[in-house]
C-alpha cells in the first residue's frame, strides 16, 4: 500500500501558570498522499452499497427511483479492480449483487450486471438497519481487504430493539467504515449518527431525492481516494496525568474520549480510520501534576500510529508541551486556535440542546440556547451552519445571539441543522 | 615548507600551514571548535523523578519533565581554564554561550575565553550568543596564531561575532528580527590580559591570595554606567528602572565596531573571571567575588566555578548563568596539560533550529 506523508503540527499555548494542570492544544494532521503511487491499490479495497427497500421508499415513487439512480451512479465510480457488492434492505437483508452473498471484482461486465439488478430493485418490507450492516460484515469477511468500505441509504426510522441494533454496530466496529445518508425527513438523526459516528464516517441529510445521485458518486470518489486504512491517534502521556478528552473537531466534531485502547504503558489509540489527501484537527486535552515554575514537561506525544501486518508503524508525531511560569502575560494567553474549536463545539451542542428543548416544547432554553449557537456561528465565520440556524429561528442580531423562534420550520430544515450541527470551520488564516 | 608549524588537516591528511583557516585541498575548516572535547553529557538520570528513561526529544518517558540538555547546564575544562553555563530557575532555556581555547601563537601559548549573553528581548536570543561566541573564538584563534597583536585581535573578534549576529536576522522582516547578545573576551598570554566587551557582561581580576585587592576590569555598556557617569551614585543608577538597559552590544545598530578594550598586566599570580549578569547582579563587588573563587580556586578551578554559579542559583537565579575561570599566569606554571590546540565552545554543535511554531500566537516573544 502506498504510504502518504503525515504532518503533524501542535497549536497550544505552552505556559501554564504555577500550579495550572490543564494543558490543551489543537493537532492539525495532513495527509499529503504518496502522489506518485496514487491511491490505494485496487485490490486492496472493497466497497458495499446498502440500499433502504422498506416499503416506505415507494411513497412517493420517486425516492426508490432516485436510490436506485443513486446507486448506478455510485458504481460508476467504482474503479476496476475493487471488489464490490449491492444490499437490500428491509425486515431483513438480502444480496443484490452477486446474488451470492460473496463480493464481485469491479470491470464493465460486472457493474452493468450490478446496475441491472439494482434497476429491478422494488420497495415492500421493513427498516432493520442492524441486520443489513451485519450482511454487510459478513460479506465483507468472504474476500478481506484492507480498505472496507460502505455508503447506507435509508428512508426511516429503525424498527429493531435498541439492543439488536447497538449489538450490530459494535461487530462491524474496526470492520469497515460507513457513510450513512437519510432521504426525505422520517428517518432519525440520532440513529444513523451512531452508525457513522461508530463506523468512523460521514452522516448527512438528502432532503430531495434528486440530490442522491450526485452526492452518492462524491462520497464513492472520497472513498476510492483513500491509501491507508486504521490509522490511529496514540497519546502518550506522562505517569499520573489524565485524558480529560480527545476529540476530533474538523471538519466535524467527533468524541473520541471514550474510544481508547491501550497501546502499552500511558498510552492509547483513539480510531481515526481510513485517509485520503485530507487535513483534520484534533482538540486534546491533559491534566498533568504540576511542576515548579520554570520547569518543562511533555504533557504529550501525538503520533498518527499505521496498524497493518507488518507491526505498527508511526506516519507522524507532535509534541504537547507544558511550561510552568510566574509571568502573567504568558499564562493567561489563550491560543487562537484552542478557542476556536472549544467555540465550535460549544456550538454544535447548543444547536442540539436548542432543538431538543424546542422538540420538547421548551420555548424558553430553545430560544437562548439557538441565540447561542447563532452568536458563535456569526463570531467564528461558521457560515454554512449560520445559514441553516436562519431558516430556524428569525435572527434580530447575530453578534449578541438575540434571536426569536420562528413558528413554522420545515421538517428538512430542522433535521438538516440538527444533522449538520457538528460541521465545523476551520481557524482564519 | 619544512616549517615545524606544519600539521596534517584532520579531515584529508593533507599538510597545512597554520594559521589558515581552511585547509587549501579539501576546504575543511581547520578552526571551527571541536565538536566532541569537552561536550557536556546529559544527565542520564531524570531530576525529576530519578527514571533513566530518557526519550530522543530529551523528556522523561515516565513522568515527561524536560531532561537538562546539553547548554541548560554545561561545563567545561581544558586544564588552567573552566566554564560552567547554566540555564537558572526562572528562564526555560539557556541564552548564554561560552567558547574556551588554549592555542600557541609565535609569542608563547595563549588562552582564549569568550561569554555572550544573548538579549532575550531579542529575536532567537540563544542562537545570538551561540554564533557570536563561536565567531569570535574561530577569529581569535586565527588571528593569535598568525602573529597578531592581543588588542588587534580582540577588535577583529568582537566585528566578527557582531556580524555573525546581524547575519542572523531575517532578512524579509528587518525591523522584527533583530537577534542581538552582549559580549565579553580575554585573552591571557605572558604577562598580559587583554579584555574586550560590549554590553553588561564582565571580566574580574581575582588574586589567589587574600588581602590583595580584586577589580573589575570592563565597564559595562548600561544605563546605570550612563547615570554613574553623569553624577548619580551606584546604588542608585543600578535601582533604576532601566539600569540593566545595555547601551552597546552585538547586532544590528549595537555599535560593536567601538567596543572596550582594555589590556591589564597583573601584579601577581591569580585568576581571570569572565561571566554574564546572571552571576554578577547577586555580587557585584570584586571583593565579594574574590572571597567566593578562593580558595577552591586555588585547588580545583571547576569546583570553584561551579561553586559560583551555585551560588547565584542559591540566591534566586533569575537569570542565566555563565562563568568562566583562567589562571593566570599562562600557561599556569604548576598546570602540565595546559595545551587544548583546538578552540571549544560550549555548547559544542548545536545545530541551528529553525523557529518551530505553525502558530505566530503561541510563541512569546
Amino acid at each position: 500500500m502506498s504510504q502518504p506523508d503525515f504532518n503533524v503540527e501542535i497549536f497550544q499555548n505552552e505556559y501554564l501558570p504555577a500550579g495550572g494542570r490543564e494543558v490543551n492544544a489543537i493537532v492539525t494532521v495532513t495527509s499529503s498522499g504518496a502522489l506518485e503511487a496514487g491511491p490505494a491499490a485496487a485490490a486492496q479495497a472493497s466497497e458495499i452499497i446498502i440500499v433502504d427497500c422498506s416499503g416506505s421508499m415507494s411513497a412517493p415513487r420517486t425516492k426508490i427511483e432516485a436510490a436506485r439512480q443513486a446507486t448506478v451512479a455510485a458504481l460508476d465510480a467504482i474503479r476496476d479492480g475493487v471488489a464490490f457488492a449491492v444490499v437490500a434492505g428491509t425486515s431483513g437483508a438480502k444480496p443484490v449483487y452477486p446474488g451470492d452473498g460473496t463480493l464481485s471484482v469491479a470491470d464493465p461486465e460486472t457493474r452493468e450486471a450490478a446496475k441491472a439488478a439494482v434497476r429491478r430493485l422494488q420497495a415492500g418490507g421493513g427498516t432493520s438497519i442492524g441486520k443489513w450492516l451485519l450482511l454487510a460484515r459478513k460479506i465483507f469477511g468472504t474476500r478481506p481487504a484492507e480498505l472496507q468500505h460502505a455508503i447506507l441509504l435509508t428512508d426511516g426510522k429503525n424498527n429493531e430493539r435498541r439492543r439488536n441494533f447497538d449489538e450490530a454496530i459494535a461487530q462491524c466496529e474496526g470492520v469497515f467504515s460507513c457513510d450513512c445518508r437519510g432521504v426525505g425527513t422520517d428517518w432519525n438523526v440520532a440513529e444513523l449518527r451512531k452508525v457513522s459516528s461508530a463506523l468512523l464516517g460521514s452522516v448527512d441529510i438528502v432532503a430531495d431525492p434528486s440530490g442522491l445521485a450526485a452526492d452518492f458518486e462524491a462520497m464513492m470518489k472520497s472513498a476510492m481516494g483513500k491509501e491507508v486504512a486504521d490509522v490511529a491517534l496514540r497519546v502518550r502521556t506522562p505517569q499520573h496525568a489524565r485524558i480529560r478528552f480527545v476529540r476530533q473537531v474538523a471538519p466535524t466534531i467527533e468524541e473520541l474520549t471514550a474510544r481508547r485502547t491501550e497501546a502499552g504503558p500511558q498510552a492509547g489509540d483513539y480510531p481515526t480510520g481510513a485517509w485520503g489527501e485530507e487535513s483534520r484537527d484534533y482538540h486534546i486535552c491533559v491534566e498533568v501534576e504540576p511542576a515548579s515554575v520554570s520547569q518543562e514537561m511533555l504533557a504529550a506525544r501525538v503520533s498518527l500510529v499505521l496498524t497493518s501486518d507488518s507491526g505498527p508503524e508511526v506516519l507522524g508525531q507532535g509534541l504537547v508541551k507544558a511550561i510552568w511560569t510566574d509571568d502573567d502575560g504568558l499564562s493567561t494567553r489563550i491560543n487562537r486556535h484552542v478557542a476556536h474549536y472549544t467555540g465550535q463545539t460549544e456550538l454544535a451542542q447548543a444547536i442540539q440542546d436548542g432543538l431538543a428543548a424546542r422538540k420538547a416544547g421548551d420555548e424558553d432554553t430553545a430560544t437562548s440556547r439557538l441565540g447561542r449557537a447563532v452568536s458563535l456561528a456569526h463570531q467564528s465565520g461558521n457560515e454554512d451552519t449560520a445559514q441553516l440556524l436562519a431558516r430556524v429561528v428569525d435572527v434580530m442580531d447575530a453578534a449578541t445571539g438575540t434571536v426569536r423562534l420562528k413558528r413554522r420550520v420545515a421538517d428538512a430544515d430542522e433535521m438538516t441543522l440538527d444533522t449538520r450541527s457538528d460541521k465545523t470551520v476551520r481557524v482564519k488564516k | 615548507m619544512g616549517d615545524v608549524t606544519v600539521s596534517a588537516c584532520p579531515a584529508c591528511g593533507e599538510t597545512v600551514t597554520p594559521p589558515g583557516l581552511f585547509c587549501e585541498a579539501c576546504g575543511h575548516d581547520l578552526s571551527a571548535p571541536a565538536v566532541a572535547v569537552g561536550q557536556a553529557s546529559p544527565p542520564a538520570t531524570c531530576p525529576g523523578c530519578g527514571s533513566t528513561k530518557i526519550d530522543a526529544d530529551r523528556f522523561c518517558d515516565e513522568c515527561g519533565r524536560k531532561a537538562p540538555s546539553g547548554r541548560d547546564h554545561a561545563q567545561i575544562d581544558i586544564g588552567g581554564m573552566v566554564g560552567v553555563s547554566d540555564r537558572g530557575l526562572r528562564h526555560h532555556r539557556n541564552e548564554d554561550a561560552m567558547a574556551l581555547a588554549a592555542i600557541d601563537t609565535p609569542s608563547g601559548p595563549a588562552a582564549i575565553a569568550v561569554v555572550c549573553d544573548g538579549v532575550s528581548s531579542s529575536d532567537r536570543p540563544d542562537e545570538a550568543s551561540l554564533a557570536g561566541a563561536n565567531a569570535a573564538a574561530r577569529v581569535l584563534t586565527a588571528a593569535l596564531r598568525s602573529g597578531d597583536d592581543p588588542a588587534d585581535a580582540s577588535t577583529a573578534a568582537i566585528t566578527a561575532a557582531a556580524q555573525a549576529v546581524t547575519d542572523l536576522g531575517d532578512p524579509d522582516r528587518p525591523a522584527e528580527s533583530t537577534p542581538a547578545a552582549t559580549y565579553v573576551a580575554a585573552v591571557i598570554r605572558g604577562e598580559t590580559v587583554t579584555v574586550c566587551w560590549a554590553g553588561d557582561s564582565r571580566a574580574y581580576w581575582l588574586p589567589a591570595d587574600t588581602g590583595r585587592p580584586a577589580r573589575q576590569l570592563t565597564k559595562d555598556d548600561s544605563w546605570a554606567e550612563e547615570l554613574i557617569a553623569e553624577g548619580m551614585s551606584e546604588a542608585e543608577a543600578q535601582a533604576s528602572p532601566q539600569a540593566h538597559q545595555i547601551t552597546r552590544w552585538l547586532g544590528a545598530d549595537g555599535r560593536a565596531q567601538d567596543p572596550g578594550v582594555t589590556s591589564f598586566e597583573p601584579p601577581e599570580r591569580g585568576f581571570i573571571l569572565l561571566c554574564s549578569d546572571g552571576l554578577w547582579n547577586y555580587r557585584p563587588d570584586p571583593a565579594g567575588l574574590a572571597a567566593l573563587t578562593r580558595p577552591a580556586a586555588r585547588t580545583d578551578l571547576l569546583a570553584a566555578a561551579s561553586a559560583l554559579v551555585k551560588f547565584a542559583l542559591d540566591a534566586g537565579g533569575q537569570d542565566n548563568i555563565t562563568v568562566v575561570l583562567a589562571r593566570f599566569p599562562w600557561p599556569p606554571p604548576d598546570d602540565a596539560t595546559h595545551e587544548a590546540t583546538v578552540p571549544v565552545t560550549i555548547p559544542a554543535n548545536i545545530p541551528a533550529q529553525p523557529a518551530k511554531s505553525g502558530d505566530p500566537g503561541s510563541t512569546p516573544t
